[in-house]
């Protein structure tokens, strides 16, 4: 049975930083969806960034390049949530 | 109709911009505060005019543009947000609007801020030098009205802030966002003011200021954000510092379509358009007897295609009638919320009248007010 690949999701203090980071992604032609910034774990309004974790080393570096860096991260696998390290 | 006073608020819009507005209407807007399809498409509206400022003014960072609701609020959010103390000393030019001229007033009678004013030369234009030489270890800042919306006079912004150094410059660019080329300022303005419903042709409720990396302003207001909602402590991090509440998305959908059509036109060619309208006014005016040009002549190329004059017989108030009665055009008359600049040109109280050109006039319109103004010279009226 394959494993399951978690979702990463991560939480951008302004909706200024997840729309650049969107409109980044977006030209590079990379894989992802904004969300809902799930209250199961983050009270903040609005919308999140989410992508598979196998995209990670395709996405971060992008981001990070840009000084795009999140105000949290969460791994989520099924109904789980865990705090993610943006950096590793 | 001829409208001419496009220094007030421009006339028409593209039809991109009623068009985004309309669309906009159609749709629930919460932008940023909401997960849901519609509030991010509101976000993306506000996005959208964030990204487009940002190319007309060559911005390195989007995020660190706010929206106001006109450029009067983000004057005062400057002004206001950086920390003014008694003794400071703000340089300002003489052709400032009241919208500088107030808030610094203010700070004059209340926190006793040495407000010192820098006037025009004999040519109606302001010089870098003359800011250098009154630049003190205590000088906080130095306040310019890019053009004026009297006089027409375009400042040398850039050559400003080479004089004055590391100075901070607030910039008021009501009169030149739109219509004269910005697209390197972002590389060297510190704070930009503007507002969306002149040459930028959006509508009336929109505004906006750049602030360069390392000016920290404090909030006038706090509230709402979309952001840290957890806090009872408002963000800290621009945008959302300086853009509490929702924001006028149907407005700045406008906006964004407003400064579209002009990187589409090319701000360029708009100023040369208005320039040719201007200098063709200027010259074919100059002569008629009893009129007096407020402002650079024909010739002078440091100007906006704003034209004030003042005719003998004629209050500036009753000259504007005569032309909106018997001629259908529009223009200002009184003293355009400019009171220093009229004092600084001799025509305070009773002000001038005041021509504005813009990018949708044509030169009929620039011939049949200059017909005008000869036949209501030659009328003899005395107001």
């Amino acid at each position: 049975m394959a494993e399951l690949d978690a979702d990463i999701i991560l939480v951008f203090s302004s909706n200024t930083k997840i729309l650049n980071a969107e409109d980044l992604l977006e030209d590079k032609n990379l894989p992802f969806t904004l969300v809902p910034v799930p209250k199961e774990v983050n009270p903040n309004c609005g919308l999140a960034l989410c992508f598979m974790e196998s995209q990670k080393d395709r996405i971060m570096p992008v981001l990070i390049a840009a000084d795009l860096v999140p105000s949290a991260a969460y791994r989520r696998l099924g109904p789980e949530f865990s705090s993610w390290d943006f950096w590793r | 109709m001829i409208y001419l006073d496009n220094a007030a608020t421009s006339f028409p819009k593209p039809p991109e911009v009623i068009k985004a507005i309309t669309e906009a209407l159609l749709a629930p807007a919460s932008p940023g505060r909401s997960g849901h399809a519609p509030a991010l498409k509101a976000s993306r509206i506000i996005h959208g005019a964030r990204k487009a400022i940002a190319r007309l003014f060559g911005l390195p960072d989007n995020s660190r543009l706010v929206f106001t609701p006109n450029i009067t609020w983000s004057l005062n959010i400057a002004l206001n947000g950086l920390g003014l103390k008694p003794g400071d000393h703000v340089l300002s030019s003489a052709l400032e609007h009241n919208s500088t001229a107030r808030p610094l007033a203010r700070f004059q009678k209340e926190i006793c801020l040495d407000w010192e004013i820098v006037g025009p030369g004999p040519d109606h234009l302001i010089r870098a030098e003359d800011f250098k030489v009154r630049l003190r270890p205590e000088t906080r800042l130095v306040v310019l009205n890019h053009a004026s919306n009297v006089t027409g006079s375009l400042a040398p912004a850039k050559a400003i802030k080479e004089a004055i150094g590391s100075t901070p410059l607030l910039l008021d660019a009501a009169q030149t966002a739109g219509a004269v080329p910005m697209a390197d300022y972002g590389q060297w303005a510190d704070l930009i003011a503007f507002t969306g419903h002149k040459a930028l042709l959006g509508p009336t409720g929109t505004g906006g200021l750049w602030i360069k990396e390392g000016f920290e302003l404090r909030p006038i207001a706090v509230g709402g954000s979309g952001s840290r909602s957890e806090s009872l402590v408002h963000p800290d991090f621009l945008p959302d510092s300086l853009e509490p509440g929702t924001a006028n998305t149907h407005g700045l959908a406008g906006l964004a379509a407003g400064v579209e059509f002009l990187l589409k036109v090319g701000v360029d060619k708009v100023r040369q358009h208005e320039m040719e309208l201007t200098q063709w006014f200027l010259a074919n005016i100059v002569d008629i007897p009893g009129l007096t040009i407020i402002g650079p002549g024909p010739g002078q190329e440091s100007r906006v295609a704003t034209v004030s004059v003042v005719l003998d017989g004629w209050s500036s108030s009753d000259l504007a009638g005569a032309l909106e009665k018997g001629y259908g055009i529009m223009i200002r008359s009184g003293l355009h919320c400019a009171p220093l600049t009229h004092q600084f040109m001799g025509t305070f109280p009773g002000g001038a009248s005041r021509f504005s050109f813009g990018y949708f006039n044509t030169l009929e319109d620039a011939r049949t007010a200059a017909q005008a103004l000869s036949e209501l010279a030659q009328s003899g009226h005395k107001a």
